[in-house]
């Protein structure tokens, strides 16, 4: 048993690329970082320079550097980085007039760019333009009384009918979604010219997004987005249209509580989803399109409760 | 506390409350309400659940008035600096540079009620840095001039002009007016300059003069000297007091503490527009005094803060020292409040954005708890009825109302966001009501707060983290309140499986920890929840080139299964089947790696075989026992052709699978595959002449040892053989597989192999979509042209990508390479030949090159001469790796043809090979 040394609540745990790192962030204004390789847990740093409660961390990816991205009730978005085993501030963003309440790195294909949605209901965007200094741009209005989350889409080359020149390097196109408080979940695009605009208004819950999540795009033509909400409900919304304007939603299941977070497996054919009752609960969707619970991880007493599979018994 | 709908009262109120941020209020208890509302038998308003009640009016019935209301604003003509309430709590002042106004609060709205800014041309006396309304007598105020005056009102008088006392002995702003809580005529006040004075309001005079000079009582040591003035002819010193003053007074240096050298005006609430005009001669270095409050517990008692802060407590009988003073903050202590119930508590909050509450009943202060804010502190207020809970605002920054729960320290448990400039003034409209908060603020409005509309940050906070971890293991924090509850029900037994890594320890002496804490733990999941283990196992040993296509698939079926992925073993045995020909095969390949997976129907397919190419058995063997002999016979037949099929085995590929799990897993299943082979063989004799023309080829193909290019070269030519008992016999494995349409396919023997290619792209995109690229990617290596071209490049890139992707996130830099190398993508197949740099060394002065040209920066000579023609050279450039000369390479093969001699001329024997 060992104390994170958290002196509040824990708002977000993030692993990093590789799996080995966890970071945490916790109302009492800290972030740390744990090695959990091999099942081991060692505090690798103590990151203290909000002056807030924390609410989310993000791992950017490790071809950068190591790099952890923290936002807080504070209105400011924390860049870290590790030089030489010591994690350092290296940016300070301070654009929102709000809580911050969720980062997100873009993939790396891109470049370093984190979206970061706040309580002010604007969404900003910030590139790394080298030496140091960051470019910022904003979304405002993007949700009335605040965003909630923000989640990035995988880079996929567009347009699979254009033919695209060896060696130039493709021509992405950016996209993240973001959900907020005024019930929606909203698809943004980088237009040519660098300006993002809205491309889909998601319109199904009926309180607060919580959570949204892009799945990996693992071998897959559609795009998948999990979204989950202060009404208790999960929705996995689907597009299978190049052009991505038609996306369908389909309802996963009705909690009883609020459910704060969706997290796709890293092959994007699980689901965990958090709810209010502590409860993790696994999703699977099975061959006739249905989703399915398979497991249930109970926070407090650390056992599988409910359909326990062969499986699971056999590796005990 | 749950939530509440959205009802058209709230769409009312937003309307009415043009001010309000945005953020829709949740009202939901933070406290659990026990420790209000008993003392005075009092409906809880801030704090009842029903849903209906939200947003509107609500009710308190306190000891006979009736207290109700709405959140509500109205707007004043200018900016306040303070409030203060009526202790009937309806009525609050307003009091500021160019305003001082009462307001009756009504029920929707507020009224204003009296001007008390009369006359052409109002003095300075009226520019208010503070006001307090005397909290036993609904007629007497007082106010703070920014020049320095204490004015006394008198609500009472007949006349319009209403003031009463006009005291003008401090020097600079007054910072603050305290009457005393239960002594009628006692007012005390603190100024800029430094000194505290205590007011009867009988009199004319102030009864006494205490300085922040001051210090402890009864302690030696002391940081400052003190002289007797006598009479100073300024200042209107009271002849019943003995006035002390620090030496630097007469020197009358100006020290502007709140001014900052670029004269700017740090103190948003000093609003002095006196600044440096109000610097007398006698201005001293003493620090100012920021706020004083006369304690509730002790009759006698007051503190003070200062602008260096310290904090120090009086006695009022004693104005020559002070009680006791201990440095709180750092920086200046700009206010402080006595708690209403823990009469020895008192909270002071400075420009350190800190809230600090002490504990002063001890001997030395001690620190009870430490809240830290986001912005320097100005005004704090204690929550009535709620123990741990205290009310903020902010100098400057920011506008918003916190009330902290000070035992948790980080989180405000309440917000109000009403105000769009700083807020200058809070006050608790009734001692006894903890749901009412007032507040007047620079952007000239007054506002009416309800606690149960605040937006509660504890609320908005996600109690939850969740993260699926690479390996598929979940991080999982959760607030611990909820699962110390859980288990409670259900206790902890210690599941191996999960580990909870980190929890935090309970303090159980303090319950209250539990509702702010959370438990991180890290769940590894089963197979079935995604764990990737199986993943980088299949990465590592899956063989994808470098030898037949039939082994290939073996090998990767056999891994498959010994990671108990029977479908995709499944998968590799089919493709092997349908790329290979079955006939051109040692059939025990097939039927062994069928394993575990398999089911009756390639049971059959399997002992079929076997009957067909036992040796010595023959045709006429097999047509036996097509004539359906007895179950027994056919078992003995069985049972050693797998004798047979194992021997085969070992002979050809050495595969290892025992034989009698063959042969147990066959038993299983004798009755059914029996029975249904008659069936199967009968039909075929007669029609078929195919199965006949094969059996010689079968023979003669099993009699020579398998060779893999002998595989290899048939493997193209899949209908050569009699496949028709196979394909037949295939029908039914299919009902167990979700390969469904590859069943329908093989009823139909005679199709080329490029009719199944269609199936395959299915089947890949299937494994695709189900989140194992893995599988599709390796297919698509294995089989190479055999599927590539059915399948469109975009896809296959964005597969080999994925993959890639996934590789390296797993680290499995090597099996990522070997893919890369092994795609025909363009796209992919460059990815390695990016981010590869190639540092360059000159040959002559062996430092690197720095610049891109060929002439070496230091020794300013062209790197890379080609030995043979002295030009440098730009393309392939080839030497010798004894005597490192070398150049083009056309020039060096043709040299080396005539010479065997370096054409350097350095006489090394150079070769090329």
């Amino acid at each position: 048993t060992v104390d994170t040394s958290h002196e509040d609540m824990i708002h977000d745990a993030q692993m990093d690329y590789y799996g080995t790192r966890l970071a945490t962030c916790s109302s009492d204004r800290s972030v740390k970082i744990f090695d959990v390789r091999n099942g081991g847990q060692i505090l690798i740093a103590d990151l203290r320079g909000h002056e807030g409660p924390v609410w989310q961390v993000a791992w950017a990816h490790p071809m950068y550097g190591n790099i952890l991205a923290s936002c807080s009730y504070d209105r400011k978005v924390i860049i870290w980085r590790e030089e030489n085993g010591t994690w350092e501030k290296s940016h300070e963003h301070a654009g929102h007039d709000s809580s911050v309440n969720s980062v997100c790195w873009a993939p790396h294909d891109y470049g370093l760019i984190l979206a970061c949605g706040s309580s002010d209901g604007a969404i900003s965007l910030l590139t790394y333009t080298g030496e140091g200094q960051w470019e910022v741009k904003k979304i405002n209005n993007a949700h009335t009384i605040g965003c909630n989350a923000v989640s990035w889409a995988p880079a996929v080359i567009p347009g699979s009918l254009i033919d695209q020149p060896s060696g130039q390097k493709p021509n992405y196109i950016k996209k993240f979604a973001s959900g907020g408080c005024d019930n929606l979940i909203k698809l943004w695009k980088e237009e040519e010219d660098g300006q993002w605009k809205e491309e889909q208004k998601l319109e199904a819950h009926s309180d607060w997004v919580r959570d949204v999540a892009w799945a990996p795009s693992i071998g897959l033509p559609t795009s998948t987005i999990a979204s989950c909400s202060q009404d208790g409900r999960v929705f996995i919304w689907t597009c299978d249209d190049a052009s991505g304007n038609t996306w369908s939603p389909k309802l996963l299941h009705k909690f009883n509580d609020v459910v704060w977070h969706v997290s796709w497996s890293i092959t994007a054919n699980i689901l965990a989803v958090s709810g209010g009752d502590n409860k993790v609960t696994l999703w699977k969707e099975s061959v006739d399109g249905q989703w399915v619970c398979i497991s249930d991880v109970n926070k407090g007493q650390g056992s599988v409760s409910a359909s326990v599979t062969e499986g699971q018994q056999n590796e005990q | 506390a749950g939530k509440e709908p959205t009802t058209s009262g709230e769409g009312r109120e937003r309307q009415a409350n043009p001010a309000a941020l945005g953020l829709v209020p949740r009202a939901d208890p933070v406290d659990s309400g026990s420790h209000f509302a008993p003392l005075l038998g009092l409906t809880d308003p801030g704090f009842s659940d029903c849903p209906d009640l939200k947003m509107s009016r609500v009710t308190t019935a306190l000891g006979g008035s009736v207290l109700t209301g709405r959140t509500m604003h109205c707007h004043l003509d200018a900016p306040a600096n303070a409030i203060s309430v009526c202790r009937d709590a309806a009525q609050v002042v307003v009091a500021g540079r160019s305003i001082f106004k009462i307001y009756a609060i009504e029920e929707e709205q507020f009224v204003e009620k009296l001007n008390l800014r009369v006359g052409r041309k109002p003095s300075l006396n009226l520019s208010c840095a503070d006001v307090v309304w005397h909290q036993m007598d609904e007629n007497l105020l007082a106010t703070a001039a920014t020049n320095g005056v204490v004015v006394t009102w008198n609500l009472g008088r007949p006349s319009r002009n209403k003031q009463d006392q006009l005291f003008t002995e401090h020097k600079r702003t007054v910072n603050k007016v305290c009457f005393h809580p239960t002594e009628a005529h006692v007012l005390l006040s603190g100024s800029q300059d430094g000194f505290m004075k205590c007011f009867d309001l009988r009199r004319k005079d102030s009864v006494s003069t205490f300085s922040g000079e001051a210090t402890e009582a009864g302690q030696d040591g002391k940081p400052w000297e003190w002289v007797m003035t006598g009479w100073v002819p300024v200042l209107p010193v009271l002849s019943c007091c003995v006035l002390r003053l620090h030496p630097s007074f007469a020197h009358g240096r100006m020290q502007d503490a709140e001014c900052g050298a670029n004269g700017a005006c740090e103190d948003t609430l000093c609003g002095c527009s006196l600044g440096p005009l109000c610097v007398t001669p006698f201005h001293s270095q003493s620090e100012s005094v920021r706020d004083v409050q006369f304690s509730i517990r002790d009759y006698f008692t007051f503190a003070s803060t200062f602008e260096n802060g310290n904090v120090q407590l009086w006695d009022i009988r004693r104005p020559d020292r002070c009680e006791r003073m201990f440095t709180a903050h750092n920086g200046p202590v700009f206010c402080c409040d006595w708690h209403p119930e823990d009469r020895g508590w008192l909270a002071t909050g400075g420009r350190d954005k800190m809230v600090k509450v002490w504990d002063m009943t001890t001997h030395r202060a001690k620190e009870m708890h430490c809240v830290q804010t986001i912005a320097s502190v100005a005004r704090v207020k204690w929550r009535p009825e709620c123990r741990h809970h205290l009310a903020t605002c902010s100098m400057m920054v920011d506008h918003n109302i916190y009330v902290w729960d000070v035992r948790r320290p980080f989180v405000p448990a309440a917000m109000f966001e009403e105000h769009r400039d700083v807020t200058t003034g809070i006050a608790w409209r009734h001692p006894h009501d903890p749901s009412f908060l007032l507040s007047g603020s620079k952007d000239s409005s007054l506002c009416q707060h309800l606690f149960r509309d605040a937006s509660q940050p504890v609320e908005r906070a996600n109690p939850e983290g969740l993260c699926y971890g690479l390996f598929g293991d979940l991080a999982f924090a959760a607030k611990e309140s909820l699962v110390a509850a859980e288990s409670g029900r259900k206790p902890y037994t210690g599941d191996r499986r999960h580990p909870i890594f980190f929890k935090r320890k309970l303090d159980p002496a303090e319950p209250f920890a539990g509702l702010a804490s959370s438990a991180l733990s890290v769940f590894e999941t089963e197979p079935g929840g995604g764990a990737m283990r199986w993943f980088v196992d299949t990465a590592e040993r899956y063989a994808l080139a470098g030898r037949p296509l039939a082994e290939l698939c073996d090998h990767n079926a056999k891994v498959a299964r010994e990671l108990g992925r029977n479908q995709v073993a499944q998968t590799w045995t089919m493709l092997r089947t349908i790329y290979c020909s079955p006939g051109l095969l040692p059939t025990a390949n097939l039927s062994h790696s069928v394993g575990k997976g398999g089911s009756c129907g390639l049971q059959l397919m399997n002992s079929f075989n076997l009957k067909d190419m036992a040796p010595g058995l023959g045709s006429e063997t097999r047509l036996d026992r097509s004539k359906g002999d007895a179950r027994s016979d056919t078992v003995l037949l069985d049972s050693s052709a797998t004798l047979i099929t194992n021997e085969d085995n070992e002979e050809t590929e050495g595969s290892d699978v025992p034989a009698d799990y063959l042969l147990g897993d066959v038993e299983g299943e004798d009755d059914e595959l029996y029975l249904l082979d008659p069936e199967h063989t009968h039909p075929e004799e007669p029609e078929c002449v195919l199965p006949q023309e094969a059996f010689p080829l079968r023979h003669e193909i099993v009699d020579t040892p398998p060779g893999p290019e002998h595989l290899q070269d048939k493997a193209d030519s899949p209908h050569v053989s009699g496949s028709e008992a196979d394909v037949a016999s295939l029908a039914p494995v299919d009902s167990s597989f979700s390969l469904l349409s590859v069943s329908h396919a093989l009823y139909d023997s005679r199709l080329p192999p490029d009719f199944f290619s269609v199936l395959v792209r299915d089947m890949l995109h299937f494994y695709a979509e189900q989140g194992d690229v893995q599988m599709a990617v390796s297919v698509l290596i294995v089989l190479g042209e055999r599927v590539r071209k059915d399948i469109d490049e975009q896809t296959q890139e964005h597969w080999y990508t994925s993959y890639i992707d996934l590789l390296q996130r797993f680290r499995l830099w090597n099996v990522s390479n070997e893919v890369v190398k092994l795609s025909t993508s363009r796209a992919v197949s460059c990815l390695n030949q990016a981010s590869t740099t190639l540092h360059v060394n000159c040959s002559h002065c062996k430092r690197p090159m720095s610049s891109r040209g060929w002439v070496c920066d230091r020794c300013h000579r062209c790197a890379s001469m080609c030995a043979v023609c002295h030009h440098v050279v730009k393309g392939l450039f080839v030497w010798c790796q004894g005597c490192s000369h070398g150049g083009h390479l056309q020039h060096i093969m043709k040299w080396l043809e005539g010479s065997s001699h370096c054409p350097a001329g350095c006489g090394h024997l150079c070769e090329y090979s």
